[in-house]
């Protein structure tokens, strides 16, 4: 027994250190959540805020107090206060994606009822046209009802103070948690989910079809351990050499304080990311198995990727998709995967999580065991 | 005909030969740029319309009227009607963005010229999401407010759009995402007909070969370059069918996306020859492409990222692509400068590429 588990991990230690000095491999692996890393760091720019050039020409005290409500809204705009043609300058050039224009009759037409404010929109996509719609929609309201602003919102009829409003609606908002999580650390998840499909189906596609290609799968053959005892060595070997590169990413995302699960949280993390491990690994297999060609298998392993990240929720949330999608989405093992690891990071308790994790497992059970029978026909058939 | 061109004819064929040997190599390179496609455009469908609970106590006919404000508050809500528990338990879960609950009696009150409090729960989970939340229920509340003609409120907004339509999110994406695929495409085709020579051992018969180098690569990119612009063509059915998106300019259209396959055909053989090998080509141009995809304006135009992003974002291909090629469907100008202008820079670029190749081939030892 001893010397079945020292072979086992003798086959498993072979294969990791493979792997490891596959630079090429490796660097195929990692490039795209890397990509996605930098792709990330950029969204956090381009989203929320929005570039606005604010013209008051109005003097009144209603005026003023309007241009006041835009300047402190620093959520929503890059505000720059300028004069009417710097604005309509600026709007040409796409320096800003709207105008918003305080008339100078402001005043005088809000004695009626009938104040203005121009807002010049470039509507070139209706994402960020829609946010600026939305936000000044809102400054405007709060000139005549404060508590539509957002500390309204949070701390207004939230505590029991209602004041009257014309609109004859307000907002008592209760947050679930105690502060947002922020854009990039919330991308956290794509990016990590992302290392452990690539590196799992990639690193084992790839020493799978080496084992086929160079024609070393006969050695194993001719080895003294038994079949079992060599399909558990590569199963190992599988699950090691994504954790060789996905361990130092999280000791370097909890050290730079991009991964804050709550305390408790990690032991579930961890076996999350381990049973997402073990059934991309049997998926890798599996794509190593169908071709022999290193391109092939590199390109098998990408598609199943890319398929496994969107359709699982890596860059949205499935249960904001359409329903067909959502639908579509049962079938993706990822989706589990993603959204227990988004529960158990950003959430205080781990509910739906053992739902989740039981759901990965089986997919793994799946992929793992249709892997390692696929492994030892290979090797009978070699 | 010459001996040049036919060199070039000759290496064409040969290449293609070799491509129709590799057909699923370049299958499953399609079938990636194309799946790229489909799925950036779920990022479309979830940019909008987050999934909030509606938990109407009322029911009377104010009610209804504030949630036909909510559900065309600038697409912000895609509202779905439970009950307390079912929302609270779908909240928990992070399957909703938020509950909204209407109390009962509000529309008795809200007639009676009362202010009555709606109890927003918010899963701010997402920073980006809350925002879009907390200015879209203002915004629902004042559409509202101005359909009940409310007194007593005195502003509005009068909206002046530079564009006489909105573009929707999708079509905006998936266009821009031709250029991701040109370069995804030419470039793994372009590294492919070069690092084989490589992995073939057969580049030192270049070295012996009477043809010029330059002649025989020529020959190869045209190859390659030829079933890259084929395949993009099938993704421009794709996004027609799929999203009925078809272009206003079709020679525009034609002319950037064969710019962009020879730019990015000619960096794919660059890369073959710096690896020499090309099994790690594809997942390198998509680590690569991810974030000169997003800082070329392909999500919205690059200038409303600020000054560094904007003049980063010049020295890549795609920035100017993306311009043209939002231009060509949906006749937008996503960049400050002209339309022709980005033309011309796509052909400098395309021009610049063809040199930096052979220069790299010409130093390159088999």
């Amino acid at each position: 027994m001893i010397a079945s588990l020292r072979a086992v991990l003798a086959i498993a230690a072979l294969d990791v250190a493979v792997w490891l000095r596959s630079r090429w491999a490796l660097a195929a692996a990692l490039l795209p959540p890397l990509g996605m890393a930098v792709l990330v760091g950029l969204l956090t720019v381009a989203v929320g805020q929005q570039p606005v050039a604010l013209v008051v020409e109005g003097h009144g005290v209603l005026a003023t107090r309007l241009a006041r409500l835009y300047v402190a809204d620093r959520d929503a705009y890059l505000l720059s206060v300028v004069d009417r043609r710097t604005a309509e300058d600026a709007l040409r050039d796409q320096r800003v994606a709207a105008v918003i224009v305080i008339p100078a009759d402001f005043d005088e037409r809000a004695r009626t009822g009938d104040a203005r404010v121009v807002l010049e929109l470039n509507n070139v996509d209706i994402d960020v046209a829609d946010d600026l719609r939305r936000a000044t929609a809102r400054s405007v309201a709060e000139l005549d009802a404060p508590q539509l602003g957002l500390l309204g919102e949070l701390h207004g009829p939230t505590e029991g103070i209602v004041l009257p409003s014309p609109y004859r609606v307000a907002i008592a908002e209760r947050d679930l948690r105690d502060a947002n999580v922020g854009f990039l650390q919330y991308q956290v998840v794509p990016i990590l989910i992302m290392v452990v499909i690539g590196v799992g189906t990639l690193s084992n596609a790839m020493l799978a079809s080496r084992e086929r290609e160079r024609g070393t799968a006969r050695l194993l053959l001719m080895a003294p351990p038994r079949r079992w005892v060599l399909l558990a060595g590569k199963l190992l070997g599988a699950l090691l050499s994504t954790g060789a590169v996905l361990g130092p990413l999280l000791a370097l995302g909890a050290a730079a304080g991009a991964l804050r699960p709550p305390p408790a949280h990690w032991p579930a993390l961890l076996a999350l990311l381990a049973v997402t491990s073990a059934m991309a690994s049997g998926l890798g297999l599996l794509i190593g198995l169908a071709s022999r060609r290193p391109r092939v298998v590199t390109m098998l392993s990408l598609n199943a990727a890319i398929v496994l990240f969107f359709l699982g929720g890596g860059f949205t949330t499935v249960a904001f998709m359409p329903d067909w999608l959502q639908t579509v989405s049962l079938a993706v093992p990822t989706s589990y995967a993603i959204e227990a690891l988004r529960q158990a990071l950003f959430y205080p308790d781990l509910a739906g999580f053992g739902r989740d994790l039981a759901a990965v497992a089986a997919f793994a059970l799946v992929t793992a065991g249709l892997g390692t029978a696929a492994l030892g026909r290979s090797l009978g058939q070699t | 005909m010459r001996s040049g061109p036919r060199v070039v004819w000759a290496a064409a064929r040969l290449e293609l030969q070799l491509v129709a040997r590799d057909r699923l190599f370049v299958a499953l390179t399609v079938l990636a740029a194309m799946s790229f496609v489909a799925m950036v455009s779920l990022f479309g469908l979830t940019g909008s319309r987050a999934p909030m609970a509606l938990i109407d106590r009322d029911g009377g006919p104010e009610a209804a009227r504030f949630i036909d404000a909510t559900n065309r508050a600038h697409h912000s809500f895609r509202l779905l009607p439970m009950d307390a528990a079912e929302a609270d338990a779908l909240l928990a879960r992070g399957r909703l963005v938020g509950s909204i609950t209407i109390p009962a009696g509000f529309s008795e009150r809200v007639a009676s010229g009362q202010t009555v409090v709606l109890d927003v729960r918010l899963d701010n989970v997402n920073v980006d999401l809350s925002n879009d939340v907390q200015r879209a229920l203002p915004a629902a509340i004042v559409i509202f407010g101005r359909e009940s003609g409310f007194p007593g409120l005195r502003a509005r907004v009068e909206e002046h759009d530079v564009v006489s339509h909105d573009t929707g999110y999708i079509p905006y994406l998936a266009v821009s995402a031709l250029a991701l695929d040109a370069f995804v495409l030419a470039a793994a085709l372009g590294a492919l007909a070069v690092a084989r020579e490589w992995e073939g051992r057969t580049l030192k018969l270049w070295q012996v070969s009477p043809a010029p180098p330059f002649g025989l690569l020529a020959g190869k990119l045209l190859a390659s370059c030829s079933v890259a612009a084929g395949a993009l063509a099938a993704a421009v059915l794709f996004i027609g069918l799929a999203f009925g998106v078809w272009p206003i300019a079709p020679l525009a259209l034609a002319g950037a996306l064969l710019a962009c396959v020879v730019i990015f055909g000619c960096v794919g053989a660059w890369l073959g020859t710096v690896l020499r090998r090309s099994a790690p080509v594809v997942p390198l141009t998509f680590g690569l492409v991810l974030p000169l995809y997003l800082d070329s304006g392909a999500l919205e135009p690059t200038r409303f990222d600020g000054d560094a992003i904007w003049i980063v974002a010049h020295l890549t291909p795609l920035y100017y692509a993306v311009g043209v090629l939002e231009w060509a469907f949906h006749g937008l100008q996503v960049t400050p400068e002209p339309v022709l202008v980005d033309m011309a820079v796509l052909v400098a670029f395309a021009a610049a590429a063809v040199l930096a190749t052979r220069n790299a081939l010409g130093r390159a030892r088999p």
